[in-house]
């Protein structure tokens, strides 16, 4: 099996055998390898394999990652390279058959179920209930159900609280308009937000929202408690329980 | 606001047959599409038979409002989104029968997404993983939700984004029209604005081009048949592993302009009748 070597001037301090899952490298003790070093970042770096290549990834750390003394955001690792991040070097060992990998990429091979199918009830539930298990984030799947939901702050709208229902809010004085605007000079189509599987996105419409001051003219992941403003209407989005 | 479609259904680069079949009804604008699945012809059998009936049950309606609705749609919908989810549910009721009638039809099913376009109100029904995409000041936006394992995964918050496009489990749904005697729709309406981009497409769009790719795509390209050839040959280019079907719409202001004249204008965008080889 192909591992990794944590070294420290020039002995091994930890070894991490390489698997399907991504090992990741930083100063935060939930890291996979740890590094006590004030020059690493508390989530430094990753390695995965990406199909049959072994990747190493910068997570934008602070002082950099190394590969070969060359810095990287990301790079294709071989077999005896070493990694180098802060003063702490991690050897690749690669020699031995990679691992089956998890993720062929998603360009690269035709996905194992190929044909579509259909899941009955039954197996649908039997199904996410074994990936429940199996994931690590159950925290949404054990049925706390939160309901987005944007409070007005001050400014004038139609209404003061409104619950986002729709896979598109849009805000602004369009009488269709999820969060409506009232006054003079109120674009129809301020902003909007979208919902997307993985949670509540805003974006510009005729006006750049701010989002906690900063302005952002491209889709931003909303974030419970967050603080939007757009055309003088302060905003509070929050999950309500 | 003017209304120009257009639309390309295409088999890809690894499959042998096409099992997608879509229809733009340009004197309605409704738009339609369908993704098969079954073994032999049987896929194509279904998405034509989704794509027909939908097509169908909503110009009956156009000339006899009060034809019967199908699947008790939500009260709070527009007339026309309630004949949409009323169309969809009586598609599945269709495939479901022709396949109890023909046994060797058995476990065939379609994915089905529509938009009917109603002045400035856009009404969209759909079952399966094919998606209605906005593409507005530059932001993409996904309109329907996947009924797919993966989906379901990343909104109970099992995997990420990241891993659901990873997954060996995306070809897996978790509703479909035509595999069980009754289905629920989803639907949703949706305020339009001038220059809005409506994208329709099967996931063989979608598993094979990036966000980021369609976006740019349809900003770059203003004519919608040309920018679904585009999107087409993207998909291919990155493997076409699946059959690839785009309708592209796109809003656009009625006022002529002082100089309009001086343009090429009254390009006439002929209404395109896709559906896939074969049949």
């Amino acid at each position: 099996m192909p591992k990794l070597s944590l070294m420290f001037e020039g002995k091994t301090v930890k070894e991490v055998p390489l698997g399907n899952r991504p090992i990741t490298i930083g100063r935060s003790p939930d890291n996979d390898i740890p590094v006590d070093n004030l020059a690493v970042s508390n989530h430094h770096a990753r390695i995965y394999y990406e199909g049959a290549r072994l990747v190493v990834e910068d997570l934008d750390s602070l002082n950099g990652t190394f590969v070969n003394d060359l810095r990287v955001e990301r790079a294709t690792l071989h077999d005896g390279d070493s990694i180098h991040v802060g003063k702490h070097y991690i050897k690749v060992d690669a020699s031995h058959d990679a691992p089956v990998p998890y993720d062929m990429g998603r360009k690269a091979a035709a996905p194992a179920i190929n044909e579509t199918m259909v899941l009955d009830t039954k197996a649908r539930r039997d199904m996410l209930q074994q990936a429940a298990a199996m994931g690590e984030r159950t925290q949404f799947a054990s049925g706390r159900i939160k309901v987005p939901t944007i409070v007005v702050l001050s400014g004038s709208t139609a209404s003061k609280e409104y619950v986002l229902t729709n896979r598109l809010t849009t805000i602004g004085k369009s009488s269709m308009a999820t969060v409506r605007l009232t006054g003079w000079f109120k674009p129809q189509m301020a902003a909007q937000i979208s919902q997307r599987d993985d949670g509540y996105y805003i974006g510009p419409g005729d006006k750049t929202p701010t989002v906690n001051g900063t302005p952002i003219p491209g889709p931003v992941r909303l974030n419970d408690g967050d603080l939007i403003e757009v055309c003088s209407v302060r905003m509070n989005f929050i999950f309500r329980d | 606001m003017r209304i120009l479609g257009g639309g390309v259904t295409d088999v890809g680069r690894v499959r042998s047959n096409n099992e997608d079949c879509f229809r733009l009804v340009q004197p309605l604008n409704l738009f339609v599409l369908s993704d098969g699945m079954g073994g032999e012809a049987h896929g194509e059998i279904a998405s034509a038979l989704a794509v027909e009936t939908v097509v169908k049950h909503c110009m009956e309606a156009e000339t006899n409002p009060a034809a019967p609705l199908y699947g008790n749609p939500p009260a709070g919908l527009s007339k026309h989104a309630k004949r949409l989810v009323s169309a969809v549910h009586l598609a599945n009721r269709n495939i479901f029968k022709s396949a109890e009638e023909h046994p060797e039809q058995g476990g065939m099913g379609a994915t089905l997404t529509a938009m009917w376009i109603d002045g400035n109100v856009l009404s969209v029904a759909h079952v399966g993983d094919s998606r209605a995409y906005l593409l507005r000041n530059g932001m993409l936006q996904q309109l329907t939700s996947d009924h797919s394992l993966v989906a379901e995964q990343v909104r109970r918050g099992i995997i990420s984004a990241n891993e659901a496009e990873q997954s060996d489990m995306q070809s897996v749904l978790l509703r479909a029209l035509g595999t069980q005697p009754q289905v629920e729709v989803d639907s949703e309406e949706q305020e339009l604005f001038q220059r809005d981009v409506l994208l329709l497409c099967s996931d063989g769009l979608t598993r094979m081009v990036t966000d980021p790719e369609i976006a740019g795509t349809l900003q770059a390209e203003t004519d919608p048949q040309k920018a679904s050839e585009r999107l087409i040959a993207i998909a291919n280019e990155n493997g076409g592993a699946d059959n690839i079907s785009v309708i592209v719409v796109r809003l656009e202001n009625e006022s002529k302009g002082w100089f309009s004249w001086l343009r090429p204008g009254g390009r006439k965008h002929a209404g395109t009748n896709g559906s896939a080889g074969g049949h």
